[in-house]
């Protein structure tokens, strides 16, 4: 069964008069254990495509199923829980709270929750990205290749079965970006879940175990990199 | 323990410290806004309530008198020891001083002469203070004589004076303005009632009672129980004046004036309150991005909601406690100033004007608050993390 799954989705947004169709009948799915990298030029649609997986936002046609379980009508408070438990996002400008801890931006994700306390799970995996002795330090005093180590670390609080990241590597220097995505992929490897990548970097196309371009709302070709 | 560690409990609350934590000028002057409102009510407030208190204290020994004499439709020309044992009985605790009176003239040693009205009384201390000498609870024997004159007669303490062909040695020096309504500073002689024992009925009788609020009660109960006669006519046995009343409408005209200045004392709190909501718009705006962040990766719109009330109600909290803290001080000097009694501010007629003005503060903050927070709450995540 896979993680998340998209039939036949279409979105429009009104635009003007009409409408403009992002999204033209999409099939997609993604499974434990792979990397998922989606590529297009801009405008092609695959920002709507990832916030449509990332349950971040409902498409107006077709069925999105979480899990299984077809969540394409559910509430924005139904949905707000369905990435609660089970979604993890890493996005391109890190977005760690400059506020916090390194530890406390991890366990955000968790922190309403007062029946739980993931402060172990929180160190647990700053050390496993490389970061135990960063777990005091505030945003600031971070390099941007540690903000996204910890922004990977918040990714996986809770457990999910799926993470979406949005340009992973764009605000990265080369070497920066391809030891994140060595990070990923073992923790992909570890953690057993599903990564939905999109991004305009070759590098990333390395690591995928997919590529899917997308070009006007329209999937072109899917391509296995290593079966 | 920092406050953030006792917050850990309450994420809401937690996040919401940090975030103000986050511009300490921006969340300083949204404080300060509320401080400045605080003072402002809660200082009018008490500055009220002194100026209350003084008033009363001041009018005290003037409204708490009624003075009863003989009315139009009396068999006698004044009261009768019957009369005057009736009233005992009637005012309770309340002391009664029945007075005759008459006027004379009397001559002093350097041949001044000087025309005096004459009282006689056994309960003098009750009503007169001495500025030299001293007035007896009881006056059985001696005078009694106002300063002024004696100044003027050049009559001192043991001097004689000589009323109705009996001599009176001068015990005490009256002050000026002692005594109740009615006296006209000076020219005035104490005697005991024996003095005046060929005139059968007192002129007069002074209740005094506790309070205003007591001395109006006494002068409707001696109304109802001398001038109200069967089948609803009333006929002046006895002609009762009080002052009670005067206090009650100072009172509540003092009390008209304290609200139209806490009126205005309100303003600054609806004031400061909009600058919260302008400051929270703000911040909430400034962080739209972080805000999508939070509901992507989980945060339900609730738990927003209740993080940005929380920041306005810390605003609102901390500016309250410190805009209290300044009234306290405000309203001891005003206190120490106006009735020599700094420590009355406590009392709960001047120290609920802090409670108000604290709780309309908290309450300013949180109304601020909605608006900003319900908005921040409901933006989808899609848009918001676009920025």
């Amino acid at each position: 069964m896979s993680v998340i799954e998209l039939e036949d989705v279409t979105k429009r947004y009104p635009s003007g008069d009409g409408f403009i169709e992002a999204l033209k009948g999409v099939d997609f799915h993604a499974d434990r254990g792979e990397m998922v990298t989606v590529i297009g030029p801009s405008g092609s649609g695959k920002s709507t495509m990832l916030n449509i997986i990332g349950l971040l936002d409902t498409p107006t046609e077709g069925i999105v199923r979480h899990d299984g379980r077809d969540v394409s009508r559910f509430s924005e408070d139904e949905l707000t829980e369905e990435r609660r438990s089970g979604i993890g996002f890493v996005f391109q400008a890190f977005h760690l709270l400059p506020m916090l801890t390194a530890t406390e931006n991890v366990e955000l994700p968790s922190m309403w929750d007062t029946s739980v306390d993931r402060r172990d799970r929180a160190v647990d995996l700053l050390e496993r990205v490389g970061l135990g002795d960063r777990l005091d330090h505030t945003p600031d005093r971070l390099s941007g290749g540690q903000k996204q180590r910890v922004a990977i670390a918040r990714a996986l609080i809770n457990e999910p079965e799926l993470v979406l990241a949005d340009e992973p590597t764009g605000n990265l220097d080369q070497a920066t970006g391809q030891t994140i995505l060595d990070e990923l992929t073992r923790l992909k490897e570890e953690e057993n879940i599903a990564i939905v990548a999109v991004t305009h970097d070759d590098q990333l196309l390395e690591y995928a175990d997919r590529v899917v371009r997308i070009v006007d709302g329209v999937i072109q070709d899917v391509e296995v990199t290593r079966a | 323990m920092s406050v953030g560690d006792l917050l850990w409990r309450f994420p809401s609350a937690k996040m919401a410290w940090r975030n103000l934590g986050r511009n300490r000028v921006r969340t300083g002057l949204a404080a300060l806004g509320i401080v400045i409102g605080v003072v402002a009510i809660a200082s009018i407030g008490m500055a009220g309530a002194a100026i209350q208190q003084q008033a009363a204290s001041d009018l005290g020994s003037l409204t708490n008198e009624v003075t009863v004499s003989a009315g139009e439709d009396s068999d006698s020309n004044g009261l009768t020891d019957d009369q005057v044992e009736e009233i005992r009985d009637l005012v309770g605790d309340a002391t009664v001083v029945p007075q005759k009176s008459n006027a004379t003239e009397i001559t002093g040693r350097n041949g001044e002469e000087a025309r005096v009205s004459v009282t006689a009384l056994t309960e003098a201390s009750t009503l007169y203070n001495a500025s030299s000498g001293e007035v007896p609870d009881r006056l059985q024997s001696g005078a009694l004589l106002s300063e002024e004159t004696a100044t003027r007669l050049g009559l001192e303490l043991g001097d004689p004076i000589e009323y109705n062909g009996r001599l009176y040695r001068i015990i005490g020096l009256l002050e000026s303005d002692s005594g109740g309504f009615g006296d006209f500073g000076g020219n005035e002689l104490l005697l005991p009632l024996s003095a005046l024992s060929e005139q059968e009925y007192y002129d007069s009788a002074t209740i005094v009672a506790e309070d205003g609020d007591e001395a109006e009660a006494i002068a409707n109960t001696l109304e109802s129980e001398f001038n109200q006669q069967a089948r609803g006519e009333t006929a002046e046995i006895l002609n009762v004046q009080s002052f009670g009343n005067i206090q009650e409408q100072i009172g509540s005209f003092l009390n008209t004036l304290n609200l139209a200045l806490l009126g205005i004392g309100g303003i600054s709190l609806v004031v400061a309150s909009v600058a919260i909501l302008n400051v929270m718009l703000m911040s909430t705006i400034e962080r739209r991005g972080e805000i999508g962040v939070l509901r992507a990766v989980g945060v339900r719109r609730a738990e927003v909601l209740r993080m940005i009330l929380a920041e306005a109600a810390f605003l609102g909290v901390v500016g309250g406690v410190i805009g209290a803290t300044i009234s306290l001080l405000v309203g001891t000097a005003l206190f120490e100033l106006l009735t020599d009694n700094p420590l009355s501010v406590l009392g709960w007629a001047s120290a609920q004007y802090l409670l108000w003005g604290f709780l309309f503060a908290v309450l300013a903050s949180l109304l601020s608050g909605l608006y900003p927070a319900w908005k921040a709450a409901n933006d989808p995540p899609v848009e918001s993390l676009r920025g």
